[in-house]
């Protein structure tokens, strides 16, 4: 019998999917990772709550359990990692970190050692021949926040529910009688989500008030909370005051630039600001997973491209493999050239925010990705 | 449903109930208005209070109502004036202003390890000193008297332990209390020496007469008794200053501002008037349903074998992690414990257990019952072979591991 330990976090995913190892036939072992569980002001941090929810259900499944301690690592590989990105002025992204770095390197590796023939999550992705693949649920895949994962702990990984749909998910629970069928989602960690990174970003960076200033007249708006708060093409939360009927006829300001020098926060209400769309995407810290399939097809053209001066013309462009780009979780694919390093786009998009990821497919494929420089 | 978790909360008894529900919306006249009817109000909350002063022995004017133990038992630790060098609310790991550690600013505070939060981290935020337990879990009274000196202003040891059972001989620590107060004024020390006992899980269960038992302050907890939830009681022996933690109208002798809570006060009363004329026979019928739960359960360990009321069952499943007992239990519709509801939502092993000398193991293993109005004997069999059922099927699920 092979031996899983699943992660449960307490949410229907996971324990649907350690249901599912169950029926299957594995010797399931579920284990509740603790990764954080301190308290912020004024927001109860849940871990305990989503432990018992995970416990409850593993004792209805009639499988062990255990908590596995991992909020120093957590702190040090992902809260240090985001932290100083934001003081940088970039906005990262902190589950694709606690993938790389816990649930698929640390959890993995413990697994491992404790005679595990595989691990398991309640992501929503496949594998597909070795490679990691897009769920069959589109609105749910999560392979966005995976592309950064291990190819070792890839070979040794399940995604149980990667071929059902999320609603199919909840009615299976429902009918297996798993008290958390209709648990509201829960994010993991505590300060994830749009209002508890701000709070927590409070807690953890020294942050001064600063101008906030039109990047086309240079002209004072208003007072900003700290710049890091702020991304590139956002629109709420700015709190400009000042003479309604001159700065403010009713159209809302875009965050265009940030100069985290002089904590000045750049607006617009030109939503076509140069700043704001781009063709181009430079990436940092690429991954290319062990499958290449189109990505390197496209960067051998590329680089004979540019090697030689005798292939050219409109023909031979067209006729360059494009690939799928997603630059945020659940953004539709769109289709893209990529180079190894800067992804080239058809049409302008809305600039994504730097220290985000751009993941690469190919059809359903995850064929890798970068950071978004 | 089988309910075995009464030390946690208890539902309302229906006499209370009803005699709660005309001070919702008939009687509901603010007591300090000047009108007719609203001075029926007040006389009614006074004799609800002077009820429960009564049913421990106290005077009506006594009696701080509370919104509950926990500010009670707030209530009671403002007897202990504090050293103007040290900021009442810091952190527990920071300092006072001056650079002084908290410790050293309040060397007057002994409570007993064992003691609910409500007690201990009060205490333990004025520099406390915490007072051992045995390993039965009663008070080391050596210990106490070793820790108590010239300084000394305030001891808390509550009457009924809420994961335990543990009933402390308050009486006895009262008579080594006055001995010391003797010897003080020999001396010429004029430094106050209180006893403050949280007595939240012990009116139902034990006679309280505040005389007899020699304290200076009493918490007292309606949600315990089944009366509603968000009403408690401090006793304050007439010579103890407390300092208000509230502002305000000025209600509760100036301790407590804030509009009179009526109709709980009223189901409170009301509660602890059957609570008092049903003591000595839920008594016998406790220690008779424990009786039968230690005779018919199996496998188990007893934690609290002596010197416990009579409703608590401590039990404990070597090797078993009683948590999961709780799931597979809860499945058949028998709700159980491990310790305390609070610290147990936290996932905090029980500082109670700990403290008594259990291993991490036995402290995993163990289970609280705690029985009450809701049972019957039928009851207490089959939650006794439901729960032998349920832990032979846990070993037998070990074993195939």
């Amino acid at each position: 019998m092979s031996k899983v330990f699943v992660g449960m976090s307490g949410g229907v995913d996971s324990s649907v999917s350690a249901l599912l190892l169950k029926e299957q036939g594995y010797d399931v072992t579920g284990v509740y990772m603790k990764n954080w569980s301190r308290d912020l002001p004024g927001m109860k941090c849940p871990w305990a709550e989503d432990l018992a929810d995970a416990k409850r259900v593993a004792v209805k499944l009639g499988i062990p359990f255990e908590v596995w301690d991992f909020e120093d690592a957590y702190r040090e590989k992902v809260v240090e990692y985001m932290l100083e990105e934001f003081k940088k002025g970039n906005t990262p992204n902190p589950d694709i970190m606690c993938n790389q770095e816990i649930k698929f390197k640390l959890f993995f590796e413990k697994a491992m050692e404790r005679g595990a023939d595989f691990i398991a999550t309640g992501h929503y992705a496949r594998i597909i021949d070795g490679n990691l693949a897009r769920a069959v649920d589109e609105n749910k895949d999560q392979t966005y926040f995976l592309y950064r994962i291990s190819d070792e702990a890839l070979k040794h990984t399940l995604f149980p529910i990667g071929e059902m749909l999320k609603p199919d998910v909840k009615k299976l629970a429902e009918e297996k009688g798993l008290h958390n069928a209709y648990k509201k989602e829960s994010m993991g960690v505590c300060f994830v989500g749009e209002v508890g990174m701000k709070d927590f970003l409070k807690e953890y960076i020294e942050i001064e008030p600063g101008e906030i200033r039109e990047i086309e007249t240079e002209k004072v708006l208003g007072v900003h909370e700290g710049a890091v708060f702020y991304t590139i093409g956002q629109r709420h939360g700015l709190y400009i005051s000042g003479n309604k009927g001159e700065i403010n006829d009713g159209l809302p300001y875009y965050v265009v630039k940030k100069d985290l020098k002089n904590n000045i926060v750049y607006v617009s209400k030109n939503l076509n600001d140069s700043h704001i769309w781009t063709k181009e995407l430079k990436l940092k810290d690429v991954v290319t997973r062990t499958n290449m399939l189109g990505l390197r097809a496209f960067a051998t053209t590329g680089a004979s491209d540019e090697a030689s001066p005798v292939t050219t013309g409109a023909s031979e462009e067209a006729s360059k493999p494009s690939i799928l780009v997603r630059l945020r979780h659940r953004a539709p694919l769109i289709p893209a050239q990529f180079d190894g390093e800067k992804l080239v786009f058809e049409n302008e998009i809305k600039r994504p925010a730097s220290g985000q990821s751009a993941v690469l497919y190919d059809d359903e494929i995850c064929l890798g990705g970068g950071i978004i420089v | 449903m089988i309910y075995l978790d009464h030390a946690a909360a208890t539902p309302v008894n229906k006499k209370a109930l009803e005699a709660m529900e005309p001070y919702f919306s008939h009687d509901f006249f603010n007591p300090s208005s000047a009108y007719l009817p609203a001075k029926k109000v007040s006389a009614d909350y006074e004799s609800a209070k002077a009820t429960i002063a009564h049913a421990i022995g106290a005077k009506s004017s006594d009696l701080i109502i509370t919104a509950g133990a926990t500010e009670a038992n707030n209530l009671a630790f403002t007897s202990v004036s504090l050293d103007g060098s040290c900021q009442l609310f810091s952190s527990p790991t920071s300092q006072g202003s001056a650079g002084v550690p908290l410790q050293s600013c309040y060397p007057s505070i002994l409570y007993l390890v064992t003691e609910h939060d409500s007690v201990r981290k009060v205490a333990e935020q004025r520099g406390g000193k915490p007072i051992k337990v045995l390993k039965t879990g009663v008070i080391d009274l050596d210990d106490l008297k070793q820790k108590i000196t010239d300084e000394t202003e305030l001891i808390s040891v509550s009457l009924v332990n809420n994961e335990l059972g543990t009933i402390q001989p308050l009486a006895e620590i009262s008579a080594i209390i006055r001995e010391i107060k003797i010897d003080r004024l020999k001396r010429g020390i004029k430094k106050q020496l209180l006893l403050h006992s949280d007595a939240s899980q012990a009116l139902n269960l034990l006679d309280i007469n505040v005389a007899r038992l020699g304290v200076d302050l009493l918490t007292l907890n309606s949600a315990k008794v089944y009366g509603p939830k968000g009403v408690g009681a401090l006793y304050v022996s007439h010579d103890v200053n407390l300092k208000p933690l509230t502002y305000g109208g000025g209600q509760e002798n100036g301790l407590r501002s804030g509009t009179e809570n009526v109709p709980g006060v009223i189901g409170f009363a009301k509660a602890v008037e059957i609570a008092k004329e049903h003591l000595n026979g839920n008594r016998k019928k406790y220690a008779t349903w424990r009786q039968t739960l230690l005779k018919e359960l199996t496998d188990y360990e007893l934690i609290n074998k002596k010197h416990s009321v009579d409703n608590f069952v401590n039990l404990c499943y070597n090797n078993i992690d009683a948590e999961r007992l709780i799931y597979l239990l809860e499945d058949k519709q028998i709700y159980v414990s491990t310790g305390a509801a609070c610290a147990a939502s936290k996932g905090q092993k029980s500082h109670v257990l700990a403290a008594i000398g259990l291993s991490d193991s036995q402290i995993a293993g163990s289970l609280r019952l705690t029985l009450g109005e809701t049972n019957d004997d039928a009851q207490i069999h089959e939650a006794a072979k439901i729960i032998n059922e349920v832990v032979a099927k846990e070993k037998e699920r070990l074993q195939n591991v």
